[in-house]
């Protein structure tokens, strides 16, 4: 004891190497030589503690729940070369485009079905840019909602599972992958809903904002436009509930849901007559290279987390976040109202590895229920994904808008759907419910 | 300084390689992946046993050789979650050196940490005695299971991997401040991190 202030120096140095731009993976293992090598000179960090490293890295490697990292990334990869996506979005904007508001509710729906089938937020965000925007700016929509409503609802992807978010998640938390996945489903499905009935909200009060697409525009009718809306839709309507059904009703785990719905978009893809060489090398090598990333942050928090405990900072912050006033609501505050800040400026993947595991003791000390602090926690990402000025979703729509967008009114764009996002992150806070039903209701 | 550049070109050949047989794995532990469920459920149904433990323990075996193969393959293509708001506004002289003295000083000790802390339980996995002497090798606790001693050498030989390429990187950092503004290009090429991750 007594060396908490080292522990508290070794997180500022983190912070200070991370903001030099140096890779965070190796922000964390760097920090953690220097301040083992420090604690080593004043006798506050035994040696001996970093032989718990090497059982540390052998867990990582046969954790059944990391292994669900390749399979959903390459699940996604496969589906972003499949031409699916688009397919989607213009039989959905052709349904939906000749009504006022359409369009944007045509992206929405789209965004959702997606962040159910895959989670990659960059590609969602990307594609729908590239195809509505140009339309819905052509046809008189507001700027505004045009964009907000493609970054808000690509975003999307990494709340509805499966998502990368909910699998790292998931492993610092210590819950099963499954049972965070099934209780982020319906505040995802209500942050979808949301943003719908605030489309229909500015149709109805501000409808010059949203018009409605020339009937031209719907160049197929009756039993054509049905055959062609089903033909985009009913694939991956089945490979999501081959997926999630499979967690639900306990067939399989989410890895192996994971490995099944690779091959099912495998199949999708073939179909579509996109499963080439090129596409099939392409999506194993992401996969390859997020894999390898994402486990290089573990592998390296790890380190960083033997040399903070060593010398005493997680019992420090425990105790101290423990003793906020309040009990369980100031701490769920305190947390939240820290990511959020803090989600203005990094990502979820650093949050995920350097804030949670000081909140994840306090959690677990004050009986807080693991799966719901998670999907909050995963709520309050989505905020941070599209928040000025370092939101990603930002980022991805900015490389494809057309040049009149400019990048304030992207900025500004996202701030009605962040207040949504509020809304619906209190919501989940007030009633738990809305996360356990449906982790109660599944087959066990 | 030309010479130098070469023997790094060579180390990013052998880590391009690396990361090129991670890839075609990545193809193997999905096939691996749905074969096992398809065997369980395929099995129960015609009353035989078609999945073992050697293909369960294979998978995550080679979901390990995946990463581990991948490690200097991202440090080589900067594939790296960075906070970059400083960073992208500075010129590439002084990035270099950012990633020189965090290379020199960060990753490298990390390198050679990592192997100094996983060499004793690897002697131990492959049989080493306390006392001296060698035994058995470890194996899997699950009957049928893979020999745990080569999955866990594999930690030490991607460190070695992640040190060589470090050594590279340091190499052609020094090239850009040296002058060599050809290098300069070769270092930014790829997509970051954050636009793969998400």
């Amino acid at each position: 004891m007594g060396f908490e202030w080292l522990a508290i120096a070794m997180f500022v140095g983190f912070l200070l190497i991370m903001l030099t731009g140096f890779p965070v993976a190796f922000s964390f293992a760097g920090s953690a030589i220097v301040f083992g090598l420090v604690g080593l000179s004043l006798d506050a960090f035994d040696l001996n503690l970093l032989r718990l490293l090497p059982n540390r890295w052998f867990g990582t490697m046969s954790d059944f729940t990391l292994l669900a990292i390749p399979y959903f990334i390459f699940l996604g990869a496969i589906l972003e070369r499949s031409g699916l996506a688009e397919e989607l979005l213009e039989a959905i904007g052709v349904l939906l485009g000749p009504l006022r508001g359409g369009m944007a509710l045509a992206v929405i729906i789209v965004g959702t079905l997606l962040a159910a089938t895959t989670g990659v937020v960059a590609a969602t965000v990307i594609m729908m840019g590239m195809m509505s925007l140009p339309v819905m700016l052509r046809n008189g929509y507001d700027k505004k909602v045009a964009a907000g409503s493609i970054i808000a609802s690509g975003t999307l992807a990494q709340l509805i599972p499966p998502s990368l978010v909910l699998v790292v998640l998931a492993d610092q938390i210590g819950v099963s992958v499954g049972d965070l996945f099934l209780g982020a489903l319906i505040p995802g499905l209500m942050l979808a809903g949301s943003y719908m009935l605030y489309i229909v909200f500015i149709a109805i009060t501000q409808p010059k904002k949203v018009p409605a697409l020339p009937k031209e525009m719907r160049t197929l009718s009756g039993g054509a436009l049905f055959r062609r809306v089903m033909k985009a839709v009913v694939p991956p309507l089945l490979l999501i509930f081959a997926v999630l059904g499979s967690i639900f009703f306990g067939i399989a785990t989410p890895t192996e849901a994971g490995a099944v719905g690779s091959v099912g978009a495998l199949i999708l893809a073939a179909m579509n007559k996109r499963l080439s060489w090129e596409n099939l090398y392409g999506a194993a090598n992401s996969t390859a290279r997020i894999t390898g990333l994402v486990l290089m942050i573990i592998f390296c928090s790890s380190f960083f987390a033997v040399v903070f405990d060593g010398l005493g900072g997680k019992t420090f912050i425990t105790l101290l976040l423990t003793g906020i006033p309040g009990g369980v609501l100031g701490f769920m505050i305190v947390s939240n109202i820290a990511v959020f800040f803090l989600g203005m400026f990094l990502e979820f993947i650093e949050i995920v590895y350097i804030v949670l595991p000081l909140f994840v003791p306090a959690a677990k000390a004050l009986g807080i229920d693991p799966v719901w602090f998670g999907v909050v926690m995963a709520i309050n990402l989505q905020i941070a994904f599209i928040s000025p000025p370092v939101g990603f979703s930002l980022f991805y729509l900015q490389s494809v808008a057309p040049p009149e967008m400019k990048t304030s009114e992207i900025h500004r764009s996202a701030f009605p759907f962040m207040a949504l996002q509020v809304v619906v992150l209190a919501l989940v806070l007030a009633f738990p419910q809305t996360v356990s039903w449906l982790v109660n209701a599944a087959v066990k | 300084m030309r010479a130098l550049l070469k023997i790094a070109h060579g180390i990013d050949a052998l880590s391009n390689f690396l990361g090129k047989v991670a890839t075609l794995l990545v193809l193997v532990v999905v096939a691996v992946g749905f074969y096992n469920v398809a065997a369980r459920y395929l099995g129960r149904f015609i009353g035989r046993q078609l999945s073992s433990n050697v293909f369960i323990e294979i998978q995550w075996y080679i979901y390990s050789v995946i990463f581990f193969l991948s490690f200097p393959y991202i440090l080589l293509h900067d594939v790296n979650v960075r906070v970059d708001f400083l960073y992208t506004k500075w010129s590439p002289q002084r990035r270099a050196w950012v990633d020189l003295i965090g290379t020199i000083i960060f990753i490298i000790p990390f390198c050679i940490m990592g192997m100094y802390v996983t060499v004793n339980p690897v002697l131990a996995s492959w049989g080493k005695l306390p006392g001296g002497g060698w035994g058995t090798w470890e194996m899997s606790p699950d009957p049928g299971g893979l020999p745990r001693a080569p999955i866990k050498t594999l930690i030490i030989v991607a460190f070695a991997a992640l040190l060589l390429q470090a050594i590279a990187q340091v190499i052609k950092y020094i090239a850009i401040l040296t002058g060599h503004h050809e290098v300069e290009d070769e270092l930014r090429e790829e997509a970051t991190g954050h636009e793969l991750v998400a």
